[in-house]
């Protein structure tokens, strides 16, 4: 069971929303947010940039997939708010940079879920976290050594790299050396190489390392 | 709202850095405790001896530094220590886990693998039995020190309590001792450290500090309004350095239980780092050749400091930190140079804001680190608001990502390096850092952001200086540091291959460092959570 | 389709369990063992997937109690959550995941209630779709671009900042010469190879020459 796949962090959080009314409020909160007119909200998240992909999903009831007669059905008072995350780094490192950073983005996200304690002060938003996260028992990530930083920058990487092939076709050496130059400025932030993730978990390494010498086999 | 804090029962290394009072000259020991009645003993009989942060300013205008000790002495345990001295069980395990575990247990988190890992580490932390007790000795000259070393030994019982040896010197000798010193020219101490950097230029300034409140412009956190006066800073909360204080997260940090335990201390990390002089300035050799601007630019941009301690962001050419050095200089000598009280205060006046220019800046007219390289250390280890990318408005605080990651730095430089610059050898830095959270704090500054470049959106780059650079597939240093080039020229940006590291670790350990209440508490064995 | 973000697609789908394994140990405690098996990294039966970029699998057996004043309840069943970000289509995602991952499959949903129905890439993708829930909201923060973009992406951000390194103060000609040789060896346009290798946690293997 790992959260941890290289670089990449699966946080699953399931909270408890308040009934149907609030729920719809909730998700009038995310339709909202994904409009252009509040998309400065996100600001924030997106200056972190520490998050892959990120997902709220709030199901009811009778969301809960019913697939015959024989399986009852969710017979559920609240509604819940299903989070999933990949991000960066480890949550006891990266708790402190959320709860600092975005308390009133991440304040309106969850907005009153039951039990949401906000997130300041920073002990009892962890806590809260801690207690209603799901463990991963398998977690895949296409590139374990690739922060969301490494990917988006590969993409300015390679979209520059190809446009000064085009450009540069027909240049002689001088010109090729001159648009070379200005290639390299403008990709002066891209150009950091990576590697494996640092150990932000001993307990992780840990559990890699067994694994290493055990050679587990395919389910 | 600030706090009044009690300064009489904060040890004094916490509230002050002693080398800015003179105190040039530190000796550190450590012993092991065998017997809790013994050890408990010893503290009781070093209690009348241990410095607070009480202010050394008595009243009245004609009575100055009346209070102001001749040697400082603060006493720090590990967890292992506070087990042997008898804190109850209960007690303990509301320590950190971190804390708990010590600095050795810590070493893949800390990157101290390779040539720091804890295999070349002085003897006395290699030992399977690790380090209880840690006392620090602050003087202004070496016979002061070994007079208030001997009076402390002679405290210790014959038996119950030993004083450790096994701390390596240039001699080859091992001492029972860790001697650190202000590197001195011409007989006057400076503040340079072995690779030639002003060092201790920058710490925190937090709510019941210290009486000069102009130390906020650039200690502080930033509040988005002009970096360089002191309406661009505020105080840090006193919980990020002091337990028992409300910190940056509205809530008292966590502390050990009885709080009588926790509050008005902190926590201390204890770093032996070697330096390699020798590579450093073949290094700068080598490669400043090559570099516009030469060895001293290529020296400031590894650093985000000239060596004169001049931040690149305020002074990006040699020349204008060069000429802020000297008035600097000047206006330092017009003090004592003064004839009148009037002409003094002018004076003093003159070079404080002078000294304020070390500190008053920020990053967010060079986000693109066009004069301060986003990798270079100072940047690296405290990046006030430079992690808002420029998004004014992203975060709750402009240095919001920063205000909780902040350390207070206590350290000297240990060992020669002006007789031979070479690599082998003892000289370095006896680095100390206090935090209310080792692991929010100092651990994360090490490993996120200096042994790691993600934050700075830097892939997996290291810090040029500290950073625990990597080999290749044949064994050779393979660091890497992109250096930014000025946007207007057509000049790229600088490649540094081949960083090899500067920096090793030799040792240390995790310490909590008690206020006197708990000092007392512990020393009379009456720490009791019930 | 809040579903989806420009070209990336978030699947999430709530998979009931069964209330019996027909063994001695629960549906949900056989499957959580089994997953817990499975290889990670470059080994694991998702890196042969085209187009997924993070996936999850964990098993929900209830929901949490937030302890006094707040309400106590539960679930009726337990379920298997299987959460996938793409890139592109669902369709063709899941036919991809039922060619390359097929014992896999089988293996994880073997006690979903109706999966037993399902026998090719058609029946999964359908079983799959009616056990998929809504998302509210997706957020991405990386790219929308093919898996294999990215990756090659990724390759070409490593191999030429070593080039950068390496071609340090060259002159024009030799440099031209050079960079030549390199576009030669890392064919940009092509992103079957060379390029890295889906899942891999090492510099050692990472790429695919």
């Amino acid at each position: 069971m790992s959260n941890l796949a290289g670089k990449a962090n699966a946080m699953t959080l399931i909270t408890p929303i308040d009934g149907p009314v609030m729920a719809l409020i909730n998700k009038t909160i995310f339709f909202f947010l994904g409009t252009k007119l509040f998309s400065s909200k996100l600001k924030g998240l997106l200056t972190l940039s520490m998050i892959h992909y990120a997902r709220w999903v709030i199901v009811s009831a009778r969301d809960f997939p019913r697939l015959s007669q024989s399986q009852p059905a969710e017979d559920l008072d609240y509604s819940y708010m299903l989070f999933f995350s990949n991000f960066n780094g480890s949550w006891a490192q990266y708790v402190d940079s959320f709860s600092a950073a975005i308390p009133d983005g991440l304040d309106g996200l969850w907005w009153r879920n039951v039990g949401w304690p906000k997130s300041v002060p920073e002990q009892p938003f962890h806590r809260y976290v801690t207690d209603n996260q799901l463990w991963t028992s398998h977690y895949y990530s296409a590139y374990p050594m690739a922060a969301s930083n490494d990917v988006k920058s590969a993409k300015n990487v390679k979209d520059k790299l190809r446009q000064f092939i085009r450009d540069s076709e027909r240049d002689d050496s001088d010109a090729f050396l001159t648009r070379y130059n200005r290639l390299l400025k403008s990709l002066h932030h891209d150009l950091g190489q990576m590697a494996p993730t640092p150990i932000v978990s001993l307990a992780a390494q840990a559990v890699e390392e067994r694994r290493r010498t055990d050679g587990r086999a395919n389910a | 709202m600030a706090p009044v804090l009690d300064l009489h029962d904060i040890q004094g290394n916490i509230i002050k850095a002693y080398p800015r009072f003179g105190f040039c000259c530190s000796r550190n020991f450590f012993f092991r405790v065998s017997d809790g009645d013994a050890g408990r003993a010893f503290l009781s009989a070093l209690i009348p001896t241990v410095t607070t942060a009480a202010p050394w300013v008595s009243g009245g205008a004609a009575v100055v530094d009346s209070k102001r000790p001749k040697i400082t002495t603060n006493v720090a345990f590990t967890f292992e220590g506070l087990k042997r001295l008898g804190v109850p069980q209960a007690s303990l395990q509301t320590f950190p886990e971190e804390f708990a575990m010590g600095m050795t247990a810590r070493r893949d988190i800390l990157g101290d693998d390779g040539p720091s890992a804890p295999t070349s580490w002085d003897p006395i932390w290699r030992s399977a039995d690790p380090v209880h007790i840690f006392i620090s000795i602050n003087a202004s000259n070496q016979a002061a020190l070994e007079q208030r070393y001997q009076e402390i030994l002679a405290l210790s019982p014959k038996s119950g309590l030993n004083l450790l040896s096994g701390h390596r010197t240039a001699s080859g000798v091992e001492l029972p001792y860790q001697d650190s010193s202000a590197i001195f020219d011409n007989g006057e101490a400076t503040s340079r450290e072995h690779f030639g950097y002003t060092d201790g230029v920058s710490n925190p300034y937090f709510k019941g500090a210290g009486t000069d409140s102009s130390n906020v412009i650039g200690g502080g956190k930033a509040t988005g309004k002009d970096a360089r006066t002191a309406a661009g800073w505020a105080p840090l909360e006193t919980g990020e350095f002091l337990l028992g204080h409300k910190d940056e997260a509205f809530e008292y940090p966590e502390a050990p239980i009885p709080n009588l335990l926790g509050d008005n201390g902190t926590y201390l990390v204890y770093r032996k780092l070697h330096q390699n002089v020798g590579s450093f300035d073949a290094y700068l050799a080598r490669v400043g050749a090559e570099f516009p601007g030469g060895s001293e630019a290529l020296a400031a941009k590894f650093a985000g400091r000239w060596r004169n301690g001049a931040p690149l962001t305020s002074f990006p050419t040699e020349q204008k930190a060069n000429e802020f050095s000297a008035r600097w200089a000047s206006a330092k000598l017009a003090i004592g140079q003064a004839k009148t009280q009037a002409e003094r205060e002018a004076a003093k006046r003159r070079f404080s804001a002078l000294n304020t220019e070390f500190v008053a800046f920020d990053y967010t007219d060079d986000i693109e680190g066009t004069r301060c390289p986003v990798s270079a250390h100072a940047r690296r280890s405290n990046p006030r608001s430079a992690l808002e990318f420029g998004n004014k408005g992203a975060f709750a605080g402009p240095s919001s990502l920063s205000d909780r990651r902040r350390i207070l730095r206590r350290g000297l430089p240990y060992g020669d390096s002006q007789s031979e610059r070479k690599d082998d050898g003892e000289h370095g830095i006896i680095f100390m850092a206090l935090c209310a959270s080792i692991r929010r704090q100092f651990e994360f500054v090490q490993q996120q952001w200096l042994n790691y470049g993600n934050d700075f959106r830097l892939g997996n780059d290291k810090d040029p200086l500290l950073g625990n650079q990597e080999l290749d597939e044949q064994g050779n240093a393979d660091g890497r540091m992109v250096i930014e080039s000025d946007p207007s020229s057509p000049t790229p940006p600088f490649f540094c291959a081949k960083l090899p590291r500067f920096v090793e670790t030799r040792g240390g350990d995790y310490f909590f460092v008690p206020s006197l209440t708990a000092l007392r508490m512990i020393a009379h064995g009456i720490v009791d959570p019930t | 389709m809040a579903n989806e973000n420009g070209n990336a697609y978030a699947l999430t789908t709530l998979c009931p369990l069964l209330e019996v394994s027909g063994e001695d140990t629960s549906p949900a405690a056989l499957i959580r063992d089994r997953l817990h098996r499975v290889n990670t990294g470059a080994s694991s039966p998702m890196a042969k997937v085209p187009n997924v970029y993070f996936c999850r699998f964990l098993i929900l057996d209830d929901v949490i109690y937030e302890s006094k004043p707040h309400r106590l309840e539960h679930l009726q069943s337990q379920y298997l959550v299987f959460e996938a970000s793409l890139h592109g289509q669902l369709a063709p995602y899941l036919q991809g995941m039922w060619e390359q991952a097929q014992p896999f499959v089988r293996s994880m949903w073997q006690f979903c209630v109706g999966f037993s129905e399902v026998n090719d890439a058609a029946s999964f993708t359908a079983y799959i779709q009616k056990c998929q829930v809504e998302t509210t909201f997706f957020f991405n923060g990386s790219t929308d671009e093919p898996l294999a973009e990215q990756l090659k992406s990724l390759y070409l951000k490593q191999e030429f900042s070593k080039f950068a390194y390496a071609h340090q103060g060259w002159s024009g000609k030799d440099l031209q010469v050079a960079f030549e040789d390199f576009i030669a060896r890392v064919e940009p346009a092509n992103l079957a190879r060379p390029t890295w290798r889906a899942g891999a946690t090492d510099l050692k293997g990472v790429v695919i020459p």
